[in-house]
């Protein structure tokens, strides 16, 4: 691999002979550096500084009640894939749709969706979303919802069951 | 100016400065990488915009994966070895293994990232974890297509087990509004 010049240019060495020290010897680094080189790029392009990025989420304890007016709750139930329903107090249902059809990829909720968040919290501040997702849906809608929250800056929201009276209030929803 | 220059035949650059310097990011590189354990289960994450970065330790994990399979984890071995002392060693032992079996599948649990765990065993995993180590950061890992109720049992879990505060492991999504 190496190779070794030695600066009077004398050639190989002889076995068993004692030999003086060479001063000044040239040693081709070539391979090492080469050696060197792809295991740094082999290193830098395999390390990604991954830490994963998570949401935080606070549920009450088991035990505690908050009281709020009916009026003042909105109940968000996210029915199966596709559709979102939205009541407010005792009111029948709603029904908006969830994503966006037009959205193959499904990253954000549909600006329906959206805009009524916007526009309920708004007009109304003491406003308490429940959230209810039936079993038929995915994690990723409690995920994309709670996102969409978080982005909007809503904290007033919490996460109920989804029970068989819900699935009755959604058959009368319009 | 405008003087051609002969070209330089044979011309010698010192490289020792450039050599050095790759060699320094090397061994940065080669310290600094962990590689990542083979994982159990894939796991599609879900999108999110949130930027809070997940603590590296003191994390029980509990894992979810597409067909509602639950897998358990613990950051620290210590927290793992007591685990295993609480609640699968009993098991063992009535299953009638020897001391030595015994031995090695803690020798196996205590370098597994993940477990296979039941619904019905996870509470009392949860809450022997707990036991283990207090200052536990429960965190879910779940897939993006794994279902609600999957999920929601193991919140209702955390809830009894007085794990109020949890993080769920999402992807960053690229997309801006």
């Amino acid at each position: 691999m190496g190779i070794v010049d030695s600066p009077n240019g004398r050639g190989h060495k002889k076995k068993g002979r004692r030999q003086s020290k060479r001063i000044g010897f040239h040693l081709d680094m070539t391979p090492m550096v080469d050696v060197a080189f792809l295991l740094l790029t082999f290193f830098m392009l395999t390390t990604t500084f991954s830490k994963s990025n998570t949401m935080e989420i606070n549920i009450p304890p088991e035990k505690t009640e908050v009281r709020v007016a009916e009026n003042n709750v909105m109940t968000l139930r996210i029915a199966d894939d596709a559709m979102a329903y939205y009541s407010i107090g005792e009111n029948a249902p709603r029904r908006i749709p969830l994503y966006d059809t037009r959205d193959t990829r499904r990253l954000a909720l549909s600006g329906e969706l959206r805009q009524l968040l916007r526009q309920q919290t708004k007009s109304n501040e003491k406003l308490v979303i429940v959230v209810k997702i039936s079993e038929k849906a995915k994690y990723r809608h409690l995920v994309d919802i709670i996102d969409e929250l978080n982005l909007m800056k809503i904290d007033r929201f919490s996460l109920d069951d989804y029970t068989e009276q819900d699935a009755l209030e959604i058959k009368r929803a319009i | 100016m405008s003087r051609i220059k002969a070209k330089r035949v044979g011309f010698r650059i010192d490289m020792t400065p450039m050599v050095d310097v790759a060699f320094l990011l090397l061994t940065f590189f080669m310290l600094t990488t962990k590689f990542r354990p083979p994982e159990v289960v894939k796991i599609d994450l879900p999108s999110s915009h949130s930027l809070l970065k997940l603590p590296e330790s003191d994390v029980l994990t509990v894992t979810v994966s597409r067909d509602n399979t639950f897998f358990m984890g613990v950051s620290s071995q210590q927290s793992r070895e007591k685990i295993f002392n609480a609640v699968v060693k009993s098991k063992l032992q009535t299953a009638g293994f020897s001391a030595v079996a015994i031995a090695d599948s803690l020798k196996n649990f205590k370098l597994a990232e993940n477990f296979r765990v039941e619904l019905g065993e996870l509470d009392k995993f949860v809450v022997m974890a707990r036991f283990a180590n207090q200052k536990l950061r429960p965190v879910i890992r779940a897939d993006a297509d794994a279902g609600f109720d999957a999920v929601n049992q193991v919140i209702k879990i955390y809830k009894k087990a007085n794990l109020l505060t949890f993080n769920l492991i999402t992807v960053l999504e690229k997309e801006v509004r």
